[in-house]
């Protein structure tokens, strides 16, 4: 048996010209949140894939990685029944037709967990707390909003997903509460990836990785008046969400004031 | 010579992947590429432009892609004793059977959006690797189910996820081939027999009549027993059955064909 993954550090290897990365190694561990910047094209896809395979000096940057301060072993790399990485893009869509509860059960089955009613409720819970549109267990997966597929996924991905790690790549304009969707994953100790350059999602991890022409050039840790900032721009988001919850609902939109005085009230 | 076949329906994704394969192999190794289709194709004229690997197109025509796929093997090989390996890649078209051979690595590529796994046949249960596309596209959950279902009717299939776009999955698949085993001029058989191709449809009665269809197999059969089916080509016809079509057919005269054994009363 594995132990349980707590702890990944990357060891450096090199750019695309060659050059060695001069970053100290870099410790991210569960229950963390990491931000992954850079214009396109300058590797963060390399580095994902370092990530997803546990690089050990075998791919194109040259990069090291240790689980829990040791050489990963052949089989938690490579073992076909568990893959390391749980991903969630913009672009992912439900392609099941078939009810969510149904499609949790399916899950459950395929993960070999079993299927009780309140694991199902507590997917379901999760992902109600990050969208506004109430999700129930009779909806048909393919008439699920943008929204709630997505809040679906993550409560998902959290919940029933093996997977130690999530890589989500660009969350913007879901029409979800990412700060709440982000930290659903921490509560459930993973360690999670964002490539984003959306502030209030950028600055509310625990650390930067500042991409460029494939290496890391250099690591910020989140400041505390970066996390200020994101949970200030989380707050202006989520009062937008609910004035979007009101369009949907038609009621009309008298006020658009933000009482700033609230923000620090926990929202 | 290592020989590899890539299987998989229309539109997975198998000449872009079998693509960015061939650039992780061909700077070590001397590539030949076949792409089997049934009515046209100019697959393998990218490969060869983009790649400056020789290339073959075949096309079934009338015959069934897979059966003339593993008619053309042996000419392929011979062919080309000086090449270190040899992609090839089928049709693809019924779910049913692929010409995967024991003595070299059958690759998948399964288009994850093109839905359950469970109804294909040998293209998937007979692979060595299965190679899915279009990951990117569907959730983690579903990514996972499907992972499930593939493990169920595949056991020991290794799992890789591919793109056709971005080249994931290249290195690793290109990994693979370069440990399988040699031919060694082995004899090859194929992991599945073929689907069955004896009635007088296969003969070319277009007729639904149980009858004609009946007595278009009894002719066809007479004549296919007095010539040697070595599908040598020197009658103008790819195969002998395309043959015993065009003689059926009038478009072709028994005589076209410089083996045929007269009957009795034809003497």
């Amino acid at each position: 048996m594995n132990e349980p993954i707590r702890k990944i550090t990357i060891l450096p290897g090199k750019d695309k010209s060659g050059q060695p990365e001069a970053f100290e190694p870099i410790d991210i561990e569960i229950g963390q949140s990491i931000a992954i910047v850079g214009n396109t094209g300058a590797g963060k896809s390399q580095l994902l894939y370092d990530i997803e395979r546990l690089a050990q000096k075998d791919t194109k940057s040259s990069r090291l990685f240790l689980v829990n301060d040791k050489k990963p072993s052949k089989e938690i790399r490579f073992n076909p029944k568990r893959k390391l990485i749980a991903s969630l893009s913009q672009s992912m869509h439900f392609l099941t037709d078939i009810s969510v509860e149904d499609f949790l059960k399916l899950h459950l089955e395929s993960r070999g967990k079993k299927q009780t009613p309140e694991i199902i409720d507590e997917v379901i819970n999760q992902a109600n707390q990050i969208t506004g549109e109430a999700i129930s267990r009779t909806m048909n997966l393919l008439n699920l909003s943008g929204g709630q597929s997505r809040a679906l996924m993550i409560a998902d991905v959290a919940i029933i997903s093996d997977s130690p790690i999530i890589l989500i790549d660009e969350l913007e304009n879901a029409g979800i509460k990412k700060e709440k969707a982000v930290e659903i994953l921490i509560k459930k100790n993973k360690i999670i990836l964002i490539v984003t350059h959306d502030p209030s999602l950028a600055l509310s991890t625990n650390k930067r990785l500042i991409i460029k022409n494939g290496g890391i050039v250099d690591v910020l840790d989140t400041t505390k008046q970066e996390h200020d900032i994101a949970h200030y721009l989380n707050w202006i988001e989520s009062h937008n969400l609910k004035i979007r919850e009101k369009i949907r609902m038609g009621l009309e939109i008298k006020d658009v004031a933000i009482d700033c005085r609230k923000i620090n009230d926990g929202h | 010579m290592k020989f590899i076949i890539f299987a998989g329906t229309p539109g997975a994704g198998k000449t872009s992947i079998v693509k960015h394969i061939a650039k992780e192999l061909k700077n070590d190794y001397k590539l030949f590429f076949a792409k089997f289709d049934c009515i046209q194709t100019s697959d393998n004229e990218k490969i060869e432009k983009e790649l400056n690997i020789p290339t073959v197109k075949k096309l079934a025509g009338d015959i069934c892609p897979d059966h003339y796929t593993a008619l053309e093997i042996p000419k392929i090989l011979k062919q080309n004793q000086d090449k270190d390996i040899i992609l090839l890649e089928t049709a693809g078209l019924c779910l049913r059977c692929s010409p995967y051979v024991h003595e070299g690595l059958g690759i998948n590529i399964l288009d994850i959006t093109a839905g359950d796994p469970s109804r294909y046949g040998p293209i998937l249960t007979q692979a060595d690797i299965v190679a899915i596309s279009k990951g990117d596209l569907i959730s983690q959950a579903e990514r996972e189910i499907f992972r499930a279902k593939i493990l169920k009717i595949n056991e020991n299939a290794i799992i890789v996820d591919v793109n056709g776009l971005t080249g994931e999955g290249a290195i690793d698949i290109a990994n693979l081939i370069k440990e399988s085993p040699d031919l060694n001029n082995k004899d090859l058989t194929l992991k599945h027999s073929m689907p069955s191709a004896i009635c007088g449809y296969c003969y070319g009665n277009k007729i639904i009549n149980e009858k004609k269809v009946y007595q278009q197999y009894t002719l066809g059969k007479e004549l296919k027993s007095r010539i040697p089916n070595l599908n040598c080509g020197k009658c103008g016809f790819k195969t002998c059955n395309e043959f015993i079509r065009g003689v059926l057919d009038k478009t072709a005269k028994k005589e076209d064909c410089p083996f045929f054994k007269k009957s009795a009363e034809e003497e």
